[in-house]
């Protein structure tokens, strides 16, 4: 990898976008059952109860968020990685 | 998990079999990579080259263990649906991984690191940090291979019904995932970690099929079992528990995003494209490990009443037992289950094992001990200590010191305190070393006195989680103090620089 001059090209990074980690805090609070009324059980959903079907969501939600994130919020080097395995393969 | 009725002579047939896989994926493995032995880039990160399913097994190999079945059902069953936290603190790794993983994989390929202390080095310039956390490092990731060790021999035991005593039982496992280790280094480690994880994984969807068979197939019916005895398990817990859930949520993401066989994984991604991939698959995968898991703990509840905290633990076995009576197809699962359970504790601990070595090659020999050693020499050193220290930590297994137990009980309380150096030296260009020396040592030493001296946890907040917060509080506070000179400001600006590649 030698260097290069730099390309203004935009770079993807989670850190630098604080909604990514807003909502991130919005799913991991809304999951725990610290909000709600201690001791309570009813209605059952689905099998459980609704606090736990809640924070099932709210879990299952975490996973395709951080799962989307992944994939659509993350380009650091991979344009360039992909176009130097493209040229090698070319070459 | 004593006592297995399904055990014995088969439970020794698919063991083998499993352990003979294991040798020929290690073999092919080193015969694949001509250059392992001389290269310390190839035996400990396969040269930078593992491909998709490979990365995506070896991480999820690293993450979830054995215990992940035979000690998270038990909790369960004792905790009720509260252990819905196991789901979350397992995806939040996920998440830890998204702050600090996108560029430090950039600046790991651009200066081609080898262990998670590069990266320290890298940044800070500074031996007295690089070997404090490669010491925090070391004891962590020790103490985690012991405790797979332990389990690899009550595995076995059980498994073949004490045929195979729990000594030899370790003994001859460990000697197979040292032989693989050693041929095939990253490389055989990560191919062993695709079948143990596929063993695994089918392996607990059987068994929560086969429990849920068993109360009528219904998990409803185990909800409603649980309001009508144990009411307490399914209500809303009261607020300590949910600071303890956030609390472990946020030490588990933590910990284990930066445990240094997790790190060196970032490095040995053939590419972003692939650490991407693999790391979104990795998102899906709590809820059904750990998720799946959790229902056998309920069903369990159901099926076992009023075990007592000892009894519980033997549960996935009890289950497996009355699983594997149903019918053939069940009982030869339930003994691929059990040998799947013994093989991923082997395939955590070979990747501890590995990043033990890599440690021990790079950051202490090759750097303090012997600084004109060629790779080759480097690769040896690490592979006899590894050895060495296995042998050490089996020892310690089978005669556990009476006092100051409790050493060698500190895994993720230490290995936290790393995350400030890590994550926040990557983003900070003002974070200096001597806060981030003193933070570490005083996170390190409280997380660790809190834990010896019984104060697991405040108010259902763990030490490990107080220590960060104090590591953090020095760090930030220590740094805003310090006037870095204009060679460390230029040096933490060159060091975190993504640009130019």
């Amino acid at each position: 990898m030698h260097d290069r001059p730099t390309e203004n090209r935009p770079i993807k990074e989670p850190i630098r976008k604080p909604w990514i980690w807003i909502v991130m805090a919005f799913i991991i609070l809304a999951a725990i059952p610290w909000y709600l009324p201690g001791g309570t059980v009813a209605p059952i959903i689905l099998g459980l109860p609704y606090w736990a079907f809640i924070s099932v969501v709210f879990s299952l939600a975490l996973c395709g968020y951080l799962s989307w994130l992944r994939l659509h919020e993350w380009d650091v080097v991979e344009e360039e990685e992909e176009r130097e395995k493209s040229e090698e393969r070319g070459e | 998990m004593d006592d297995l009725t399904f055990g014995g002579a088969s439970g020794i047939i698919v063991l083998v079999a499993y352990a003979a896989v294991m040798l020929l994926i290690g073999y092919l493995a080193g015969r694949g990579q001509p250059n392992v032995r001389e290269s310390v880039k190839s035996y400990y990160l396969a040269g930078g080259g593992l491909g998709f399913v490979a990365l995506f097994f070896t991480l999820y190999a690293t993450q979830y263990s054995g215990n992940t079945v035979v000690g998270y059902a038990p909790t369960a069953y004792r905790t009720g649906f509260p252990w819905l936290q196991s789901i979350m603190f397992m995806t939040f790794i996920i998440g830890a991984y998204l702050v600090f993983a996108p560029r430090l994989y950039a600046i790991a390929k651009k200066e081609e690191f080898v262990t998670p202390a590069d990266w320290i080095r890298h940044r800070f310039q500074s031996t007295a940090v690089t070997l404090l956390a490669v010491l925090l490092m070391l004891w962590g990731i020790g103490n985690y291979l012991l405790e797979q060790l332990v389990a690899i021999g009550q595995g076995i035991s059980g498994l073949t019904g004490d045929t195979v005593p729990y000594q030899i039982g370790v003994v001859l496992f460990v000697a197979v995932m040292l032989t693989y280790a050693w041929m095939g280094g990253m490389k055989a480690v990560a191919f062993t970690d695709v079948m143990q994880g596929v063993a695994l994984l089918v392996g607990v969807a059987v068994l929560l099929g086969g429990s849920l068979y068993l109360i009528g197939g219904s998990l409803g019916d185990a909800t409603q079992y649980l309001i009508q005895n144990e009411p307490e398990k399914a209500s809303v817990p009261p607020l300590d528990v949910s600071a303890n859930w956030l609390s472990l949520v946020l030490m588990v993401g933590f910990g284990a995003a930066v445990y240094p066989h997790a790190i060196q994984r970032i490095y040995a991604a053939e590419s972003e494209r692939t650490l991407k991939r693999s790391l979104a698959g990795m998102a899906w995968m709590p809820p059904i490990t750990t998720g799946l898991v959790f229902v056998v703990g309920i069903v369990g509840i159901s099926l076992f009443p009023n075990l007592g905290e000892g009894e519980s633990e033997q549960l996935v076995g009890m289950i497996a037992n009355e699983v594997a009576a149903i019918n053939l197809f069940f009982y030869v699962m339930m003994i691929l289950l059990f040998g799947g359970i013994v093989a991923a504790i082997v395939s955590t601990a070979d990747s501890a094992l590995l990043s033990f070595s890599s440690m021990i090659s790079k950051d202490l020999y090759a750097r303090h001990i012997n600084p004109d050693a060629s790779e080759g020499k480097q690769v040896l050193v690490g592979k006899i200590w590894g050895i060495v220290a296995v042998a050490i930590l089996l020892v310690i297994a089978w005669n556990p010191p009476t006092t100051l137990y409790n050493i060698f009980v500190l895994k993720f309380e230490l290995i936290v305190q790393i995350a400030p150096a890590f994550i926040l030296g990557l983003y900070w260009k003002r974070l200096s070393s001597w806060p981030v020396f003193f933070g570490m040592l005083a996170g390190a030493s409280l997380a660790g006195g809190m834990t010896l001296f019984g104060f697991g946890t405040v108010y259902g907040v763990h030490g490990g989680v107080i220590g960060l917060f104090l590591n953090l509080a020095i760090c930030v506070v220590g740094s805003l103090l310090i006037t870095p000179s204009k060679e460390e400001a230029a040096r933490a600006e060159r060091s975190a620089e993504l640009s130019v590649r």
